[in-house]
């Protein structure tokens, strides 16, 4: 992403004029609890995003890493705790809900762009409905944004005819035509080929490095080491280990974080040795 | 005999001025109970595959009564039965409003399954995005719903258009209504049915390729 791409990608970072954002976090979750009837997933998390801050969060699957992110999109009702964008607690009664989310960007495994429409259309229909843009104005931002993310030339093209790593894209651009305070990934990469991850995760650390604060769920670790500006990791609902990526990866203090990081980095030398049990490769 | 007589020809041109007269009435109920069919479906559908309280259960009884009791006893419910309790419409309203019901509870099921169709995600992208809950369903759920949902609703406009034929037994002046009760009068009983047979299929091909061709647009680009 060259300089005056970088300037396309607007966030209201340091820009907006409501005078909430100042020095203090963007997003600050406190004692967030949630369940699924019985099941616990989140247990007491805390955690705060510093303006252009990328924080990283790992975790198994079911450790509540998604529900977390789900959460301060205000898409799953909380239990307990409170969560605030900007200073401003959103998750009191009252609030208007599609309006906070207007200043949340999410991107999620499966793309969920809108079959139905062109390209194009997906990245322009919310700024032309709610923003109430000219279709003109609309598609001119989104060219920039689509070019931003190296698919000007498949504006026209339906998500069909696209590669998941194209529809990512496309997805990614659809949510910063919302001009986001915050972007919030959730396992972007999981359901991509092998070969179509670099192109998304290339998009995601431009974004990082023009300053756009993020909230990434991921098991892509070298992303996480390289563009994360911190690490949590997550398990049975909590944040049992937190620091700088390269510290907790190299040098995880907690025995689950161990056992996480041994399992998911550390392939052995002949998979005819690995025997398996409920918990998974048994070790 | 028959044969030998036989002259749809005949029966069409010396009746021409009455067989137009019920062509344009059947064309004007099915036209007043598609459009109804249409936005009945679309409303009662979305209250369903939206779980809305109260209207989607009623709109369950509704359907339920229209789907299990003949078409002739609805037909027949309003035109004598309501007016017992004192409600009294023309045979022109109980023509259209008959089949507009019958077609709206079929057409909300169409509606329903297109919407329930919609996976989540494509919702809650929408939510994502900042879309209130009824502007998601008119921008997201709406598109992809409906155009799932067509195919099926095709399908019981034609009925509609077809089902107005059974305006024969309360009398009302439609294309079969006339064609009969020339054809009672003069004995071209064969000559009437051919002139039928011919002009509703013509009329269903029509309408059923008008959809066709609106489908083809509008369909999701996968399946097209």
């Amino acid at each position: 992403m060259t300089a005056s791409e970088a300037a396309t990608v607007r966030t209201a970072n340091g820009e907006d004029g409501d005078g909430t954002n100042g020095a203090g976090p963007v997003v600050r979750v406190e004692g967030l609890r949630k369940s699924f009837g019985t099941n616990l997933v989140l247990d007491g998390v805390d955690v705060t995003v510093a303006a252009g801050e990328v924080l990283v969060i790992i975790g198994r699957s079911g450790s509540g890493k998604s529900t977390l992110l789900r959460c301060i999109n205000l898409l799953e009702p909380i239990d307990e705790g409170r969560i605030l964008l900007e200073g401003d607690e959103i998750t009191r009664k009252g609030v208007d809900v599609s309006r906070v989310r207007q200043r949340i960007g999410m991107v999620f495994q499966q793309f969920n762009l809108f079959p139905h429409l062109t390209a194009i259309d997906n990245v322009t229909l919310a700024a032309r409905k709610i923003r109430k843009l000219s279709r003109e104005q609309a598609e001119q931002r989104a060219r920039e944004l689509l070019k931003t993310v190296g698919l000007e030339e498949k504006a026209d093209q339906h998500p069909h005819q696209l590669s998941g790593g194209q529809q990512q894209r496309v997805a990614i651009a659809r949510a910063l035509m919302m001009e986001p305070h915050v972007m919030l990934f959730d396992e972007v990469t999981s359901a991509l080929d092998p070969e179509l991850v670099g192109e998304v995760l290339i998009v995601m650390r431009d974004l990082a490095r023009i300053g756009m604060t993020m909230l990434v769920v991921t098991h892509e670790m070298q992303f996480a080491r390289e563009v994360g500006d911190r690490l949590v990791f997550m398990d049975e609902g909590r944040i049992v280990e937190e620091g700088a990526p390269a510290d907790v990866l190299d040098n995880p203090s907690d025995e689950r974080t161990r056992r996480f990081l041994r399992r998911t980095l550390q392939l052995p030398e002949s998979l005819e040795e690995l025997t398996v049990n409920e918990e998974g490769v048994e070790e | 005999m028959i044969l030998a007589t036989y002259d749809l020809w005949a029966f069409v041109s010396e009746n021409r001025e009455e067989l137009l007269d019920g062509l344009l009435n059947t064309l004007k109920v099915s036209a007043f109970a598609i459009a109804g069919a249409f936005v009945i479906g679309l409303a009662l559908g979305a209250a369903r595959a939206h779980r809305i309280p109260v209207v989607s259960q009623l709109t369950a009884i509704y359907v339920e009564v229209i789907r299990n009791t003949p078409i002739l006893v609805q037909i027949f419910f309003i035109f004598y039965a309501l007016p017992q309790l004192g409600i009294v419409f023309d045979q022109f309203t109980v023509a259209w409003l008959s089949v507009m019901i019958w077609g709206g509870a079929f057409n909300s099921e169409n509606f329903r399954a297109g919407f329930q169709a919609v996976a989540y995600r494509y919702r809650e992208a929408g939510y994502a995005l900042g879309f209130a809950p009824f502007s998601t369903f008119v921008n997201v759920t709406l598109p992809i719903g409906g155009r799932i949902a067509l195919p099926s609703s095709i399908n019981t406009y034609i009925s509609v258009l077809k089902n107005t034929s059974l305006m024969y037994v309360i009398g009302y002046a439609e294309l079969t209504t006339t064609s009969l009760n020339i054809s009672n009068l003069t004995l071209q009983t064969t000559e009437s049915l051919t002139m039928l047979a011919i002009v509703y299929l013509t009329l269903v091909w029509s309408l059923s390729a008008l959809i066709r061709l609106l489908e083809s647009r509008l369909a999701l680009p996968e399946s097209r």
